[in-house]
């Protein structure tokens, strides 16, 4: 907490609680306390006071126990030598300061001195229901808003609690000039964020600035002006403290949890423009009580640490530093920032480009003949590559082609592309970069006349004539995938911004780089073992059909369906924390060979409604794990040959265990543990524990041929790594024998080492 | 010989739940109407206690219904063409609540309007002194224009809103959090999607009591198997003391059997399907009284002969 804020908050507290009093006397002696006191159109009498305090306040006396009140939240400004803590005395001054503006305003109401007159000032359209009684002069105008009313409360409270609304800005103060105050408004309306207009700078407002522009203010353009003082900024948090009376169910006097509920579901802040002085600090203290952050546009201490806001306190941007040509520019710079400093989430609905969009389109093939262009293939290279980065590197929304476009290229033809997204977010990880970039292919498959293969540096992507025609160009690249990271991945992605990169040279230099991460990204899997992590992930995505069957996923071992490793689970749980995959302590280890874990057991005891009691992550003689019916492979025991063989989905044939896959499914499946048979991904068979307590890849004497071609590569080094470069060639397939006679023969002339090995069972 | 029947005890219960407020509760209902309770699996009345008995609400339109049965036009006669008397005709059938359903849109194909939605709310409410629940269309936009609406027309009332679902849910439960209603979430038969919509709805805090789950349904043979074994381990979840399957279920088995061809039509299936009054009525009977018996706590039905049946099995399952 900055020292000079708390000062001057405390000092603006201790001052407007004094004038609270003053005005306070006055009004006992002038009006007496049985004088009504009433906001208009509401039924939670002053409303801060009610929330915070319980009390409703209906005549001027009822006052008197508030005002006491807020005096005793004053303290004393932070001593010159001598610092001692100071931030919860400056939030209770920042209360005491919100109890004293509401006591000023409530009578002001009682001397009919609110909402504040404002001649030649006119709301417009539906406001009338405001207050009906102040329309009867000047020909309905002449005043500023005052309080909100309770059914535009409940309109609007309806729209902020189910997200349609990000939330509201209470800007205090008046911007830099005219144009700067209408660009920072059309910025914030742009995103449905609700304006709320008080304060003035040396007696000048933004509602002013508004006004004499011409912008139109009331319920209708969602652009409330509530007063020309700091003091009316105890508007916006009655409208704060109303909407968690209204939604969060809570009652007047929950003060703690009407704070809270505002910090969590209220996305609010204050923007401070001009200068600020003593009055809008403690305002401003008072505010972030309530979790709203402050972001000014002058030079002011800021307080970057979280905690009573969810993200920073008080953040300065002053207008004078911020980039842009054009205030339209720098106010929608101080707005981005704003939404990042409240975490306040873009909604994006449509996907804008020129051709139809959506998942029907992404089995599409483009054929050479129907195609414009391609990138990557035989003829050119094309990679994409995600990174993440820090916040104030990605300008969100930004979209660049760099280097010419495919206009040039012939029919048919083919040219060098390179796609880079820049994403941040605070929820953002450096694992989730491989996550996030494997989604690029769905994405780009989505657009209808676009095909996408591969990913990383073997991406193949090709345009078909008919959506070249129809306008298709490099650039809706970005725009499907700004659109798309936004709306499936907002949880964890705050910024993106896209690179579509054709410039020989700059292609060049980024291949380069995307290979290094991809590098550093098989790295980091290999290095990601068990033992590495103290948490797995459950995926119980298939209970619909079999109930009581959990996955339980370990960097080591993927879902049995190749669809979830463990990195794919982390990032599917920081998405959506209530849904299939949830993280498992790991617990206390009770067997590290055959992999038992306190944690895995409770939790897979709970998942499967208490069918399954134990699990041994790396075994199949003993508890395996359980299987839905998706798994990409069966291992099944085949005791005469003293090893497993290993199914895979797409060989139809029949096997050394007298069974075809489609038999062995209905074994292999269903959440029961058999002994002896288990489904699994097909990437679990390179895994360094896969059957790891019943002596691993050794023990595989047979595997259709499928898995032999199709991960060559992959299971030539799983060979190499057990100490038989040889193995391969010695475990039999389809092709070899389908029954256990032949099987053994084979193994025996080839020396199989599982021959050898202990007894299985 | 004395014979010690075993007692199956268990360490959770389902929420009880009140629907509609008397005036002394700020609404202008007759009665309350209490859901769930139960610390037991249905009627199991010697483990446990069931507070209250599965409730019956019957279904009625916003207008004369264009796909229904004839036989429950029938049934029903001149009431469907208003809403009001319809609803009344319900109470007096039996009902212990009256579900209005609203439809996408009015006489002459004009969509329903906000304004529309209100007067048919106003209009069931001064018809029926029993607690109701309204549901929307189904259509996202509109759900969310006329439930809200709806919600503010019926401030206080404690009416149940639906329909919640997965993709959409937010706007109603915000309009239940504003004035004090209840929401129905439906799933489409899965416990864990169940759960989490219970989940997703809890955390934009709405208390657990206003929540009640529809794990949606099919008619008897159209897969009631199913549905009926989701609900059943949503309610075993529950009693074992899973807190977010704690709440009580609402069905349709009169919308589900009714779309049927064996309750739906009389002409043009096999003679040895038997009298079609007979069948129609049995097969939501049968729908009903089945989903009953695995855990629902409300059935939604739409012919007044099925309401006395299904009334005459739950009393008699409920005698002691």
């Amino acid at each position: 907490m900055s020292r000079y804020i708390a000062t001057r908050a405390i000092r603006g507290a201790n001052a407007i609680v004094a004038e609270a009093e003053a005005l306070l006397q006055k009004a006992l002696a002038e009006k007496g306390p049985d004088t009504p006191v009433a906001f208009t159109n509401t039924a939670y009498y002053l409303p801060v006071i009610y929330g915070m305090l319980g009390h409703p306040v209906s005549k001027i006396g009822d006052m008197v126990p508030v005002l006491e009140h807020a005096k005793s939240l004053l303290h004393p400004p932070p001593d010159e030598k001598w610092w001692v803590p100071y931030l919860g005395e400056t939030l209770d001054c920042g209360m005491a300061t919100l109890l004293a503006e509401e006591i000023i305003e409530g009578i002001r109401f009682a001397y009919g001195e609110q909402p504040e007159r404002y001649p030649g000032f006119r709301m417009t359209g539906s406001a009338s229901f405001t207050s009906p009684e102040f329309e009867k002069e000047e020909g309905g105008g002449g005043y500023l808003n005052g309080p909100i009313d309770d059914i535009q409360l409940r309109s609007w409270g309806i729209q902020l609690v189910d997200g349609r609304m990000p939330g509201f800005a209470a800007i205090v103060g008046a911007a830099r000039n005219n144009r700067a105050a209408v660009a920072i408004v059309r910025e914030l309306q742009r995103r449905n964020i609700l304006v709320f207009l008080c304060g003035n700078v040396n007696g000048r407002s933004i509602i002013d600035q508004l006004h004499e522009e011409g912008v139109e203010m009331g319920y209708d353009t969602y652009i409330v002006p509530f007063g020309r003082d700091t003091i009316a900024a105890i508007y916006p948090l009655g409208f704060a403290t109303r909407s968690a009376l209204t939604f969060g169910g809570l009652k007047p006097g929950q003060w703690r949890e009407i704070l809270l509920y505002n910090k969590y579901r209220v996305f609010a802040f204050v923007l401070a423009l001009g200068e600020v002085d003593d009055l809008k600090y403690a305002t401003a203290a008072g505010a972030i009580s309530y979790g709203f952050p402050v972001i000014a546009d002058t030079v002011i201490p800021q307080i970057l640490p979280t905690g009573i806001t969810r993200y920073e306190h008080v953040i300065s941007m002053p207008w004078e530093e911020i980039e842009g040509e054009t205030d339209e520019e720098k106010a929608a710079r101080l707005v981005q920032k704003c939404i990042e400093v409240r975490g306040v989430k873009v909604k994006i609905t449509e996907v804008p480009i020129p051709v139809p969009y959506g998942s029907a389109f992404e089995g599409e093939v483009v054929r050479k003949a129907d195609m414009r262009v391609e990138f990557g293939g035989r003829a050119s290279r094309a990679f994409e590559y995600l990174r993440m980065v820090p916040m104030d590197q990605v300008e969100d929304g930004k979209i660049e082609v760099i280097g010419p476009g495919f206009e040039d290229v012939p029919v048919g033809g083919a040219m060098d592309l390179g796609i880079l997204v820049e994403v941040a977010g605070r929820k953002m990880q450096e694992d989730f970069e491989p996550v996030l970039e494997r989604q690029i292919h769905y994405f780009i498959n989505g657009a209808s006349g676009v095909q996408h293969i591969g990913q990383r540096d073997i991406a193949w992507i090709r345009i078909s004539k008919a959506a070249a025609e129809k306008g298709f160009n490099l650039r809706h690249f970005g725009d499907i995938l700004y659109a798309r990271f936004h709306a499936d991945f907002g949880a964890i992605v705050d910024k993106v911004q896209v690179k579509i990169i054709t410039d020989p040279a700059l292609h060049a230099e980024w291949l380069q780089k995307a290979r290094e991460a991809y590098d550093r990204r098989n790295r980091r899997l290999a290095d990601l073992t068990d033992e590495a992590v103290d948490t797995f992930y459950s995926c119980v995505l298939c209970q619909s059909f079999a109930p009581t069957h959990c996955c339980v996923i370990s960097p080591q071992r993927l879902g049995l369906c190749g669809a979830y490793n463990w990195l794919d689970c982390k990032a599917s749980y920081e998405i959506n924390p209530t849904g299939p995959n949830q993280p498992i302590q790991k617990g206390q280890c009770l067997d590290p060979v055959k992999g038992y874990f306190t944690g895995v057991n409770e939790y897979v005891r709970v998942a499967s409604q208490g069918t399954v009691d134990q699990v041994a992550m790396y075994s199949i003689m003993e508890n395996p794990m359980t299987a839905c019916g998706c798994f990409e492979c069966i291992v099944m025991v085949i005791p005469e040959a003293n090893g497993v063989m290993v199914v895979s989905r797409e060989d139809p044939s029949m096997t050394p265990a007298g069974m075809t896959f489609s038999t062995l499914a209905g074994m292999a499946g269903g959440g029961l543990q058999t002994p002896g048979v288990m489904g699994v991904g097909k990437y679990y068979l390179t895994s360094p524990k896969f059957l790891s307590a019943d002596g691993g890849f050794k023990r595989v004497v047979w595997m259709s041929s499928f898995l032999k071609q199709t991960m060559a590569e992959e299971l030539k080094a799983v060979c190499e790594r057990e100490g038989d470069p040889d193995l391969l060639d010695k475990i039999a397939d389809e092709t070899v024998c389908t029954d256990v006679e032949g099987l053994l023969a084979y193994l025996t002339e080839k020396e199989h080492p599982a021959l050898t090995m202990p007894p299985i069972f | 010989m004395p014979v010690e029947i075993p007692v199956e005890q268990w360490p959770g219960r389902v929420i009880e739940e009140t629907l509609g407020a008397t005036p002394a509760e700020g609404g202008t209902r007759s009665r309350v109407v209490k859901v769930g309770g139960e610390n037991t699996l249905p009627f199991m009345l010697t483990d446990g206690e069931m507070p209250n008995p599965p409730r019956i609400a019957i279904e009625i339109l916003d207008q004369r219904p264009k796909d229904w049965s004839p036989l429950l036009l029938e049934a029903w006669g001149d009431v469907v063409d208003d809403p009001a008397k319809w609803a009344k005709a319900a109470e007096e059938a039996g009902a212990d609540l009256v579900l209005l359903q609203l439809s996408l849109t009015r006489d002459g194909g004009k969509p329903t309007t906000a304004a529309d939605a209100k007067a048919l709310t106003r209009a069931v409410l001064q018809a029926t002194g029993l607690p109701i629940l309204v549901f929307g269309p189904g259509q996202v936009d509109a759900d969310n224009e006329l439930l809200v609406a709806v919600a503010e027309e019926a401030a206080g009332e404690r009416i149940v809103l639906g329909i919640c679902e997965e993709k959409n849910y937010r706007t109603i439960v915000a309009a239940a959090l504003a004035n004090g209603h209840l929401v129905n979430g439906r799933t489409a038969m899965d416990v864990n999607l169940a759960k989490q919509l219970n989940i997703l709805i809890a955390d934009m805090g709405l208390p657990l009591d206003r929540i009640i789950m529809d794990p949606t349904t099919a008619s008897l043979g159209y897969g009631i198997e199913y549905g009926y074994s989701v609900m059943e381990r949503l309610r075993l979840a529950a009693l074992q003391g899973d807190k977010m399957t704690q709440l009580p279920m609402l069905v349709t088995p009169g919308f589900e059997a009714w779309r049927q061809k064996e309750a739906k039509v009389g002409e043009g299936v096999p003679a040895s399907w038997g009298d079609w009054r007979q069948r129609a009525v049995l097969w939501e009977t049968l729908t009903a009284t089945n989903l009953i018996l695995s855990g629902a706590d409300i059935v939604v039905l739409r012919h007044p002969e099925t309401v006395k049946r299904v009334r005459a099995f739950i009393d008699r399952m409920m005698a002691k």
